[in-house]
């Protein structure tokens, strides 16, 4: 009777598995841009596992759960004035909104302290942001590398493994609350729509800012200050 | 009865310590530092102590961290000290291992950044120490075996090993936004384990030698100017 569950644990194999709480990120410091969107969450981020197979040591797990659902519904609740999360029916081109954002996760990788025989876990996650204007086409396919690594600890491989995927979730968040706008333009979606959106003839009207005005051609009988 | 028990107890004590005191392995430290300029902390400031990033290749270990930033804060001369993950989170993500200055000269920029500056001056934060280094082992050899029976067991043999602890501490002034100096700690320790019959160790702490001659030099660095 006894035997059973011994014999159980010995057909499992050696092997740790790890799953992840939702984490959370501090509150940033940054000016939200006065954009709406909607996002829209592919399946695997609201369940994820990684498997790593290593040759003659344990095999590592690991399970994210909602993990990437809730940091980046968190994430894009800081960075932009209104984001509305849709669910996987929902048209984003019948909402008021000025762009629609998809991430998604492209890689994952670990790697454990008997693979490079060091005292750190490491964790690669590669992910893709798509961002589309309210007309639907596509503006940015932005692809970001996060990475966390954390040293394994008296607590056990398992802490660390888990600090540092939370590690590499804050890392792909810093990215891009840095350089989310620069690499894909989503804060100027409003502007850039508004400006399609204004007659010709209110294009032509518009003044002019000063350095733009220096290389417009002169006409016949206007001249410079200088020219005197 | 009751003061003779005790007197009993404390003289073991005192021998204890003693024996533990002289059963450690053998440490040689070298601290030095480079000032560049005056510093000196007044009421109400406080110091932070970082890890620099591990995006640079940098292995400082958590322990190590926190071990200088508990030397500093203690005792009567104590700085005051803000837990490093308190401060990086009170400034995310400007101080996250991606996005943190590397150099003196990102200050500027990054006092720019929407409420650092006034998040800065909140804490009274006056310097950021930035930790490189780790320690390693560098040697080791000897050789020790341990057998046990029905009638009991035991080891013989020799085994020692050799850590380096390499550390250095980038002192930043954020009052001036520029570096005030560097300083050092270069510390190596031999530990040995012979055994007959029962393992002695002799351990070298070389790690915990390397934070408190850091700790104590980081402090005399700082107020050495206090009055100037």
């Amino acid at each position: 009777m006894w035997l059973a569950p011994v014999v159980a644990i010995a057909l499992s194999g050696c092997g740790s598995s790890v799953t992840m709480d939702p984490p959370t990120i501090p509150e940033p410091l940054l000016e939200p841009m006065e954009v709406s969107v909607g996002v829209r969450f592919p399946e695997n981020f609201r369940a994820f596992s990684h498997e790593e197979e290593t040759v003659g040591a344990e095999d590592w797990s690991i399970d994210l759960g909602r993990s990437n659902e809730v940091l980046f519904t968190q994430l894009f609740g800081y960075m932009f004035e209104n984001v509305i999360v849709l669910g996987p029916d929902d048209d984003p081109y019948a909402l008021d909104i000025d762009a629609y954002i998809e991430p998604s996760i492209d890689a994952f990788e670990f790697s454990v302290p008997s693979q490079t025989k060091t005292d750190f876990f490491a964790v690669w996650i590669r992910y893709r942001i798509k961002v589309f204007n309210s007309e639907g086409e596509q503006i940015a396919n932005w692809p970001l590398a996060a990475y966390g690594k954390s040293q394994a600890s008296a607590m056990g491989g398992s802490a660390a493994l888990q600090r540092a995927a939370v590690l590499a979730m804050r890392d792909a968040a810093a990215l891009m609350i840095d350089k989310l706008d620069r690499e894909t333009g989503v804060g100027s979606a409003r502007a850039s729509q508004s400006q399609a959106a204004a007659s010709p003839a209110d294009i032509d009207n518009r003044p002019l800012p000063a350095s733009a005005k220096e290389f417009l051609p002169l006409r016949a009988g206007e001249f410079t200050d200088d020219a005197g | 009865m009751m003061q003779a028990r005790l007197s009993i107890l404390l003289s073991r004590a005192v021998a204890g310590g003693a024996i533990l005191t002289l059963m450690t392995g053998c440490v040689t430290s070298r601290l030095e530092n480079a000032r560049e300029g005056v510093t000196g902390i007044a009421e109400g400031e406080s110091v932070v102590i970082m890890a620099k990033s591990y995006h640079l290749g940098n292995h400082t270990e958590r322990s190590y961290l926190t071990c200088v930033e508990d030397a500093l804060a203690r005792g009567s001369a104590g700085l005051n000290v803000i837990p490093h993950q308190q401060f990086v989170d009170s400034l995310f993500p400007w101080f996250e291992p991606r996005t943190a200055p590397a150099e003196t000269k990102g200050l500027t920029k990054l006092m720019q950044r929407p409420g650092v500056a006034e998040r800065l001056a909140e804490k009274g934060v006056r310097y950021i120490i930035w930790l490189d280094g780790d320690t390693e082992r560098v040697a080791s050899g000897g050789s020790l075996s341990c057998a046990a029976g029905p009638g009991g067991g035991g080891c013989f043999g020799f085994a020692w090993w050799q850590n380096d602890a390499d550390y250095n501490a980038s002192i930043w002034d954020l009052k001036g936004l520029e570096s005030a100096g560097t300083i050092s700690a270069d510390v190596s320790g031999t530990s040995f384990l012979p055994a007959l019959v029962v393992p002695i160790p002799l351990i070298a702490r070389t790690q915990t030698a390397a934070c408190k001659g850091l700790a104590d030099q980081l402090r005399q660095f700082i107020v050495a100017d206090a009055g100037a």
